[in-house]
This record gives structure tokens, sequence and C-alpha cells, in this order.
């Protein structure tokens, strides 16, 4: 479970750009985040794996052994531990492109590492058979010893979701996962995340209002730093024009144009 | 009218400029003595010095391969030990990885040793330490710093650094971080550019060995004060084939290991 308690985030200069953000995602939710650019929809994924502090409020999270862990208050050895448990997939894949994939994803467990080991002997063979299935329940096993640097962008982001599997974690955050992909790749990905909610609770930032409804269990929206909506994976037109504003055309020209790369890739046999 | 003014200001400064050069360049040549004469009457003698540095005395040729072999030593331990040197001070000089008070003071230490000849600080070590290889060592370790040091962090503030931020994200700890993220991704322009630099080093150690850290310079240089011109000529071949050497292999080297590393 991830409580998110009221919180807000000012700038050093004083502007407000969290509100009060409150939420709380259960086990087997598969939370989807809408928002026009610059509400607060990255800032807000921040706060939830501690990268950012809220200037208010805090976030807590229950660990598969049962444990709240708050991560606002944790500092040092505790946040690390926290953030140990908290798988994270962002828009840039953000890995090591000249280490190999497998190596990208026994990072996952540099957390739980002896740092001694890790500094001067690396990863033991049973780490490496445990990460090699992690790529294989993603299917790009076959990839394991590329650099990550050669690999396209579904199979990055593939490898950015085993690392995060392999960490075994409570929670699943993602921010903006498929923003950097084609439709089909986007759809691949999100079939790999579904199933994951019924392990841990999911929270991710989306755009593709048709993915989210296909995907998410339920839908909120972020605008100027507030909730404006907080229910079911079923959001009308009409809603959207609010939440979006002037920004929506963009994104339905953009529905278009991948719609029409995903038909003509479906049609190659892609 | 006012474009007229404009052409004689143009012209006033070129007349300066020309002036004021032509008149240091007078000064320059008095305070050198130069004298023309010296030189035309310096080529006979010249040439007359080449013959005594010929033929070059073979013999000698056995006596220089162990300093031959001593300056490599000393310029590979240099190498080894600025290079590792170099890596701590990289990384208090990188930006993403170092808060900006440390990396500004880590900048300014390596730009400070990049403006200091490596001869001055074996001077300063010689008379501390006395002579020999060891100073040597020293010296040219410390000169390593200021050049490897600034190509090690400027290779490290390439590296993005949200790819830092997602393996702290994980829970690693700031070594691990930069273990897994920053060491893969310099590795390559840090082996060419130690490569670099050990070529750069070896020509060193001839010069510094000259002033006192032994090996093949400390023989030219040996040579050269007790008349044995012919001995000293073979001291110039070795050192011309060990530069040489070392200039082939380590663009070998750099080609094989790492084809993609800029070198700068």
């Amino acid at each position: 479970m991830i409580d998110v308690r009221n919180i807000t985030k000012e700038t050093r200069e004083g502007v407000q750009i969290l509100k009060g953000i409150s939420f709380k995602v259960e086990k087997g939710e598969f939370v989807g985040i809408l928002g026009p650019s610059g509400a607060g929809k990255s800032l807000t994924m921040r706060c939830l794996n501690g990268l950012t502090k809220p200037t208010t409020g805090e976030v807590v999270f229950t660990d598969n052994q049962n444990n709240a862990i708050n991560i606002t208050s944790c500092r040092g050895k505790e946040l690390r531990l926290a953030r140990q448990k908290i798988g994270v997939i962002f828009q840039g894949f953000n890995l090591v492109k000249r280490l190999s994939a497998i190596d990208n994803v026994m990072i996952g467990q540099l957390g739980n590492m002896n740092l001694f080991r890790s500094l001067f002997y690396g990863f033991t063979d049973r780490e490496a058979m445990q990460a090699l299935k992690v790529l294989e329940k993603v299917k790009v096993a076959h990839l394991a010893h590329r650099p990550v640097g050669s690999l396209s962008g579904g199979e990055m982001q593939r490898v950015a979701i085993a690392r995060a599997m392999y960490q075994q974690p409570s929670i699943m955050l993602a921010d903006e996962p498929i923003a950097n992909l084609d439709p089909n790749n986007a759809r691949k990905i999100m079939q790999l995340l579904k199933p994951l909610a019924d392990e841990m609770p999911i929270v991710g930032v989306f755009h593709q209002p048709e993915i989210i409804q296909e995907f998410c269990t339920r839908i909120i929206a972020i605008k100027d730093g507030n909730i404006v909506r907080d229910g079911d994976n079923k959001i009308t037109r009409s809603e959207m024009r609010d939440i979006y504003g002037a920004e929506l055309s963009e994104i339905e020209l953009n529905r278009t144009e991948h719609s029409a790369v995903s038909y003509q890739l479906s049609a190659l046999g892609d | 009218m006012e474009y007229l003014i404009y052409r004689r200001k143009k012209t006033l400064n070129k007349v300066l400029v020309v002036a004021g050069v032509s008149f240091l360049a007078y000064w320059a040549a008095i305070s050198c003595k130069v004298d023309l004469s010296i030189f035309w009457q310096g080529i006979p003698k010249g040439i007359e010095f080449i013959g005594f540095m010929f033929p070059p005395d073979w013999e000698a040729l056995l006596e220089m391969i162990y300093p031959a072999i001593e300056t490599v030593l000393l310029a590979f331990m240099s190498t080894i030990v600025g290079a590792i040197l170099s890596f701590f001070f990289a990384l208090a000089a990188a930006s993403n990885v170092s808060p900006p008070w440390l990396r500004n003071f880590s900048r300014f230490l390596l730009a400070t040793e990049r403006s200091l000849p490596e001869i001055i600080i074996l001077l300063l070590l010689i008379s501390a330490l006395g002579l020999g290889p060891f100073p040597g060592v020293i010296a040219m370790s410390i000169g390593c710093i200021g050049m490897l040091g600034r190509l090690f962090g400027d290779a490290m503030e390439e590296i993005n650094p949200a790819t830092l931020e997602s393996i702290a994200s994980v829970g690693a700890r700031r070594w691990q971080v930069i273990r897994y993220g920053i060491i893969p991704q310099v590795l390559p322009s840090l082996i060419a550019n130690t490569i670099f630099r050990f070529e750069v080093n070896i020509r060193l150690s001839v010069l510094l060995g000259a002033v006192g850290a032994g090996g093949i310079g400390y023989q030219l240089f040996y040579s050269f004060q007790v008349l044995e011109y012919q001995r000293a000529t073979t001291a110039i071949l070795v050192i011309l084939i060990l530069v040489f050497t070392s200039e082939r292999l380590s663009k070998l080297l750099i080609k094989k290991i790492a084809p993609e590393a800029k070198l700068k």
C-alpha cells in the first residue's frame, strides 16, 4: 500500500508547484496519472521515491513484510533501504549504456549488497542466473550480454523493467515509461507492467488516454499542483478537455499519428 | 566626414601596432644578444662537432639498454600512480559527483598544477629527497594529475545525471554509483588518455633523467659532460627509437583498446 498524505512542494523562490496531493494506492491497483505538462506529475513521482523531499506532507508505504515506511522522513541508510523496495522506471530508461543488459539488471540489488564486494568483486553467478530469469520474463534474455547502448528503445525499457522487478520491490513507479516508444512497443511494455499490479501497487504517469483506459484500474488527474480527478479508468472526452485545455489537441494529434504508425507497422507484420 | 575620421583612426591603429611590435622585437634582439656573425661562424663549428659525434659508439649500446628500460619503468610507474590519483581528483572535479565548492576547489588545484612545469616540481623535490629516480616518479605523477585529472573530470561530466540518479534510486551508495554508473562510462576515455600520457611521460622521463632522475637521459647528459660525444650519439639514437616506438605503440593500443574514446 502506498499512502500519499497531503504533499506540497515549493521552489526556493516560494512558487508552490504541488498544492496538497493526497491519494492511497492498494495492492492490485494500477494507477495512471494524467495531466498537462508542468502540472507536477513528475515531481509527485519524485516525492514518492524520495528523490525529492516535499515541503510539507509525507509519503508512507508498506513493504512486503507489512512494515510501514515513511519515505519522507528517511535519511541516509534508511532512505537507501527504503529505495531498494521501490522499483522505478523512467521515461529516458536511464540505464548505464556501456554495461550489458544483465549487469544493468543486477544493479537493481546494489542496495542490498555488501559494499566491499560490490566495489571490488562484482556480481555472483547466482545473481546472474536470477537476473537472467527476470530478463526471460520480459523476453529479452537473448540480449543479456549486449551493451544496453546498442539496444532499441523498447528493448531498453524492458531491461529497465527487468531491473525494477529484480529489486523485488514493494511498490512500482513509472514516470512516462512509454513516452519515447512507438504505440506497438508501448502496448507491449504496458502488458508487461499490468500483471505486476497483482503483487504490488503501481503508479505511473502516462499521456496516452486510450492506453491508460485499457491498462490502468484507476485514473488520477493532476492540474496546477492539485488533484482534479480521482476515479475509475473510464475518462470522458469532456473530462479530458477540462484537464488538458489547449494541450488536448496536441495529444489527439499524436494519437492519430501514433495509430497511423501502428497501422503501418502491423501491416508490415512487426 | 565621420567615415573619414573612422578611416584615420583605423590607419593610426595599424601604425601603432606595427611600431609596438617592431620596438619589442628590437628590444628582444638586444637582450638576447642576437649577432648574425656568430651564427655564420657557428655553422662550420657545428659541422665539425657533428664530425666528433660520428660514428656512434656501438660498444656503449649494451650499457644503454638498462638505462633505457629504467626510463620506461620510470614513466610507467609515474603514469600508473598519476592516473590513480587523477581519478580521485577527477571525481572531486566533476559537477555531477561533487558539490560546487569541491568542484571549483579541485579544478583550481588542477589548473595550478598544469601551469607548473614538471621540471620545477622535480627541482623542488630533489632539494627535499635528493637525486635519483624516486623524486622523478613523484614529480611526473604529480605532473599527470593536472592533465589527466581534468580530462577524466570532463569525461565524467558528460555522463547523464539521470543515469546516476536512477542508480541511486535503487538504494545504491555513492561509491556504488561511481563504480557502476561512472567507471564503465568513462573507462575508454580513461584508458586512452592514460596511454597517451604514458607516451608523454616517456619523453618527460628522458628529460627529467638528465636533471637527476637517472635512466637514458642521464646517460646522454653524462656523456656530454665527460666529452664522449660518440657515446652521446648512441644515447640519442636509443632515445629516438624509444620515443618513436612508444608513440607508435600508444596509437596502436588506443585504437585497439578504446577505439571510440575521445582524445583531447
